[in-house]
This record gives structure tokens, sequence and C-alpha cells, in this order.
């Protein structure tokens, strides 16, 4: 196995050599892994997988946590792991710059959430990249306290001692930054479960990883709550320009945080490319039903979604109200016109008629050609044209007496209620 | 809800505990305590008592925790092993332990001979054997409570302040330390207490030599036999160890849940 700076067609479409590759193969029991994975500098990769497809366990050969029997991780260059040939490699964790994330917050239960985010900035390394990164040194401060992870970095962060009161002072600056401004004091079991969470990516973010790694943040989050983390990752992932591979089962997390999306079954990448390209037009069954779910990637006009051709997606009330509040952590100031967003509904939520339908209710209608019939998990799935393309899903018992086949034309209708909105 | 049967027995139990102590309470002599507590018979070796148990408990934590942490990160069939290993002399009869130890470390023992030879060190019968003999019987109390605690908090924390650059002398100071101090306040009580009350191995590997070797337990013990005190010395000498016991556990017990609020 050859090691992944030299591999022949990095999967990243980016000119300049990834910030991460990351080529690795594992066997436990039954169950193998064999992954290729490029990260660019400032990118989101999403690994989209079902349970036991290997994702979690990427994250932990990456994190350090575990060796691989054969590949490589490098990070800019250096080589955090290698095993099979040549001399074996394995980084401890804190020294890799390689911040995780995970679904438990797992705060350290006996210091404060200000404590906690001062432990991060206080061990963090200087993996943070200036160059790259000017809204975190306007806002958060300047060069951690110690040589950090990697000592050739250190001309970049000249050493600071810094004060507790500055230490303290930027950890409240992160604490806001997540909305949780004058809790700094709060034991965590004080603070919510989603309250928690803000707290770990305050800490996860302020410990300055070179490359963050998200696994599954918002699993254990209840509904109500994970949309609000969502936005909130997305943003400071922005505001901070911190590279990150996300792993999640939602495709809700790849669209709203990763700019590329990555699908893994069984320990192998079957698909692999732009979120939008991978998730509209799923070219594998098994992608098909892992994003379950009809995706418009278009931009939010009017508390709406356009889509690349112009139909125009109105979308259940709550979120068209949120597209318009660019800060989960800053409510009430106005979002950008035409900002990226994303429409979400389920294939069996659009309404398919031979005839246009006359209904009082909000809704989206438009026409379209059957571009494809094949059996589904509820009944029969109809693709239609358009871009992107929308999946109906319908029972048999309608196809035959409506008369559906392949090329004919039919009436499309959703529910403004039953489309939910996401910012990218 | 318990069934109401169960309130039979525990009173039975709870009886059996308290009756002797109520015994010994009754039998004080009030009027002669005062004496009886001050004079040298009594302070020597209430202070050799208080000394040598807070010597082995310090031993107990500077050797304990770190065999607790090894034990607690081991993988599953080591610590097995060790932790049967350590617990060897809490189920062993202290004068088993003893004579084990003066076997090791006596004058011609295992071990002992070769460290009279080479540094003329004697260990049986010196207050150093006191320390010995209590160390070894209360760590298992310390390396129990210790790795009980560190195994219950597995090792999750510990890989997140890892993955935040945290090095692992950071992390066991400011993680996992903090993390299990509860387990390692119970442990230490329980380590004080058990030396405080060390009998059977002291008497064998250390003797009885007043002012040396003869802490409270072997004081009370002596005056009990009769040999110089009476009766009532022992019984004074008794309520003294009993209410030294109390007030550690009130101390310790009052800081705990201080510590918790």
């Amino acid at each position: 196995m050859t090691a992944p700076g030299v591999s022949s067609t990095p999967a990243a479409a980016t000119d300049a050599a990834p910030l991460l590759s990351a080529q690795l193969a594992l066997a436990r029991g039954a169950f193998t892994l064999d992954v290729t994975l490029h990260l660019a500098a400032g990118e989101v990769l999403a690994l989209l997988g079902a349970n036991g497809s290997g994702k979690s366990t990427v994250l932990e050969l990456l994190a350090g946590l575990l060796a691989p029997d054969d590949g490589a991780v490098l990070l800019k260059g250096a080589v955090l792991t290698r095993a099979g040939d040549g001399v074996a490699v394995l980084v401890a964790p804190e020294r890799r710059g390689i911040g995780l994330l995970g679904q438990d917050a797992l705060l350290f239960p006996h210091l404060s959430a200000r404590a906690n985010v001062e432990f991060a900035i206080r061990v963090g390394g200087a993996s943070a990249m200036p160059e790259s990164n000017p809204h975190r040194d306007v806002a958060i401060g300047t060069a951690p306290e110690t040589g950090g992870r990697y000592g050739r970095d250190r001309s970049a962060h000249p050493f600071r001692a810094r004060s507790r009161a500055a230490i303290r002072a930027e950890a409240d600056a992160w604490l806001a930054r997540v909305g949780l401004a004058g809790r700094g004091d709060a034991l965590p079991a004080e603070l919510s479960g989603g309250q928690q969470q803000r707290v770990a990516l305050a800490r996860a973010l302020a410990a300055r990883p070179r490359v963050l790694l998200l696994d599954e943040p918002l699993a254990a989050l209840d509904a109500e709550t994970a949309p609000a983390m969502r936005q909130l990752i997305r943003e400071q992932l922005a505001a901070t320009a911190t590279s990150a591979i996300l792993v999640t089962h939602d495709v809700v997390d790849a669209v709203v945080l990763a700019d590329r999306v990555a699908v893994l079954q069984e320990g192998r990448i079957i698909d692999e490319g732009t979120t939008a390209a991978v998730l509209e037009a799923p070219r594998n069954p098994f992608v098909a039903a892992l994003a379950g779910v009809n995706l418009v990637v278009g931009t939010a006009v009017d508390g709406a979604i356009l889509a690349p051709d112009g139909r125009l997606f109105r979308v259940r009330p709550a979120d068209a109200a949120a597209l318009t509040e660019p800060s989960v952590a800053a409510p009430g100031v106005a979002a950008p016109t035409s900002a990226p967003a994303a429409a979400v509904f389920r294939p069996s939520a659009v309404v398919v008629q031979t005839e246009r339908p006359q209904h009082a209710s909000p809704r989206n209608v438009w026409q379209a050609t059957i571009t494809g019939i094949e059996p589904g998990s509820g009944g029969v799935r109809l693709r239609t044209s358009g871009n992107p393309q929308v999946v109906a899903e319908v029972t048999a018992a309608s196809v035959a007496e409506l008369g559906l086949r392949v090329g004919g034309q039919v009436w499309l209708s959703v529910k403004a209620t039953e489309v939910s909105a996401h910012r990218r | 809800m318990i069934p109401r049967i169960l309130y039979i027995p525990a009173a039975i139990g709870l009886a059996l505990l308290v009756l002797p102590l109520a015994g010994l309470l009754l039998r004080v002599d009030w009027a002669q305590l005062p004496a009886l507590l001050l004079s040298r018979a009594a302070l020597e070796p209430l202070g050799l008592s208080l000394a040598t148990a807070s010597v082995s408990t310090v031993l107990c934590l500077l050797l304990g925790v770190p065999l607790a942490v090894v034990i607690a990160r081991s993988k599953p069939r080591t610590a097995g092993w060790l932790r049967a290993i350590v617990t060897v002399p809490l189920v062993l009869p202290p004068l088993v332990g003893g004579i084990a130890l003066l076997l090791l470390l006596g004058r011609t023992g295992v071990l002992g001979q070769y460290l009279d030879l080479a540094f003329g060190l004697r260990l049986p019968f010196t207050t150093a054997a006191v320390v010995i003999a209590q160390t070894f019987v209360a760590m298992p109390f310390l390396v129990i409570a210790v790795e009980g605690a560190l195994r219950t908090q597995g090792t999750r924390f510990e890989r997140v302040a890892s993955t935040l650059g945290a090095g692992r002398g950071t992390v066991f100071r400011r993680i996992t330390l903090p993390l299990v101090f509860p387990g390692l306040v119970a442990g230490t009580v329980l380590s004080f207490a058990r030396a405080l009350g060390e009998f059977g191995a002291t008497a064998l590997f250390a003797g009885n030599q007043a002012g040396v070797t003869r802490t409270m337990p072997l004081a009370i013990y002596t005056a009990f036999n009769g040999s110089g005190v009476t009766t009532d010395q022992a019984v004074a000498l008794s309520l003294l160890l009993i209410a030294v016991a109390v007030i550690i556990l009130v101390l310790v017990g009052g800081r705990r849940t201080g510590a918790l609020a």
C-alpha cells in the first residue's frame, strides 16, 4: 500500500496539497476498513454512513486513539500515523493537533463551563493558522500560552505567557460566541444537554485544532435543540476557518455543515463529491436509501428556497423565519439576502396527480416528467425531471389508478409545512 | 417500601454493633478518666499511633494510588490478577501477615539477612516495622477504593482531554485525580482507620516495646492483660481510640459533603 501523499488521484478537488491525507486499512474480525481521505484547508468533509459502516473507527484512527493495520495519516505533510511497511509511527493524540467533538459533551464534571474552556486554551496547541484565520485572532486573542503541540510552529506563534485574567477573558469570549455569555460559572450538571454541547464546541475550538473531528455531534440532542446546535457549529466552523471531518448518519448534518460528502458503506467509500452532487442525485441505491429525502440546494430568497432551475420552494413558517437570522449566538440580526440554503422533504410528502391541483393551504406545485419508476421502501418511488430531481413515493395502487409511466406528465405538490429549510 | 420483616434483623445487627460500645461506656470510670488519659501510659501510645498511622497513610497514598491507576488501566486479565494479589492482605488474618513480614524482613529473613549484612539494617521491633506492618494491612483498602473509582470513571474524559492537547501528566493531575477524589478520600480514611487499629501484624513483626512499637491497640492489650495497668486503663484507652476514630470520620465526612455541595 502506498502512502496517501503519493496517491495518484486525490479525491479532493483542490489544487493545493491537502491539509490532511489518510489512507487507512484495518481488519477487526469480519469487519474490514479500507478508506482514503483527503481534506483541504478550511474544508468540511462529511463522512456519511449507516451504523456499523466504520465511520467512528475512521475518526479514532485519525485522532490517534487507534492504530491501523496498514496505511498512514499525514497532516500538512507530517506523518502522524504510519503502519504496515517501514517504521511504525503513532503520534499521541495530544500531539496531533486533531480535536474531537463527540455526541456526548463530556465536559469535565468537576470544572465550571469557563474552566472547561480555560483548560482547552491552556493545553491547546499552536495549531491555529493565523493567516487563514483572521477572525479568531481579532475576536479571541493571539497565541496560546504554551509552546504548543508542534515545536516548529513556534515562530508563527511566539511564546507569550498569558495571565489568568487573559485566559479567563478568552474563555468568556468563547462562551459568548456559543450563546452562553454569563453562564461561565455554571457546572456542567447545571446546564441542559444542548448547553453542555455548546460548551463542548467552545472547548474543542478553543484548543485550536488543525482539524476538528465531529462524531455525530447532534445525535444526543432532542429534535428542538439539534437545529440550533447544527447552525451554531456551521457558524463557528466558518468563523474560525476550522477544517473538519464530520461523521453522521443524518443527511441534514451533511447538507448544512459539509462542503463535500464521502459515503461510507461496510468500510469502503462508495461515493464522494460535493454535498449537492452526491445527495441530490444518488448514483447508488444505498446512498438514495441513506438520503431518504428530497434535497433542494439553492439560495434563500424571502424565506423560501430558490432551486437551480428556478422553482421556488416555500417552507414551513418556523424555518422561513430562521432563514433570515444569521447567527444562533446573536439572534435578531438580519441575514444577507440570497444566502445559500437547502430545502429538505420526504418523498412521501410529495403528492402526485395528473391534473393541476387546487388547494387552499400553502404548498409548492409544479409540473414534471416521470423519469423513473422503481420499488421503494414504502411503495413505489417516482423520479421526476427538474434540477434537482425530486423523488415521490406513492402506493402501487395509485401508480395503476393514475396510469403513471416513464415519460408521463404529472403535477407534483408538497405542503409548505412538510418542507424544512436549513442555511448552509 | 421495604418488607417489614427486614426491620427485625436490621435492629439486631445495629444492636450487635452498638451495644458493645455502649457497654464499654458504662464501664468507664469517669472520675478517674482525666488522670488515666493524661498519664504517660496513655499519651505515649496515642502519639505513636497517630504518628505511625499518618506515615503509613502517606505511604499508602504514594504507593497505592499509582498501583490503583496501573490496575484500573490494565487489560482485564492482568487487572484481575493484580486485584486478587492486592486483596490477599485484606482477607489474610493480620497475625499471618506479621509472620510473613518477619520471615521476609526479619534478621534471618529472605530479604532481612541481606539488609542486615549490607546496611546493618534490622527492621523488626522498630518503629519502622510498625509503619511497614500498618502499610501492609492498610494499603489494600486504598487501592481497592481508588481503583474502583477509576474504573467507574472510565477513560472518556481522559481521552477528551488528550484530544484537546493535554499531555499525560496534565491529564492525570487536572482530570483523573479530581474525578476520583471522593474515592481517594474514602480510601484514605479507610487506610488511616485500618492503620490506627492495626494489632496482629504489628505485635508479631514490631513487638510491644513501650515508646517504640507500643501503639494504642498494643497498649490496650497490655493494659487489659493486667501487666502493670488496670482494666480501667484499658477501657480508658479504648475510649480514646474510639474518640479519635469518630473525630476523624466526622471531620472527613463533613469535608466530603461540603465538597460535593
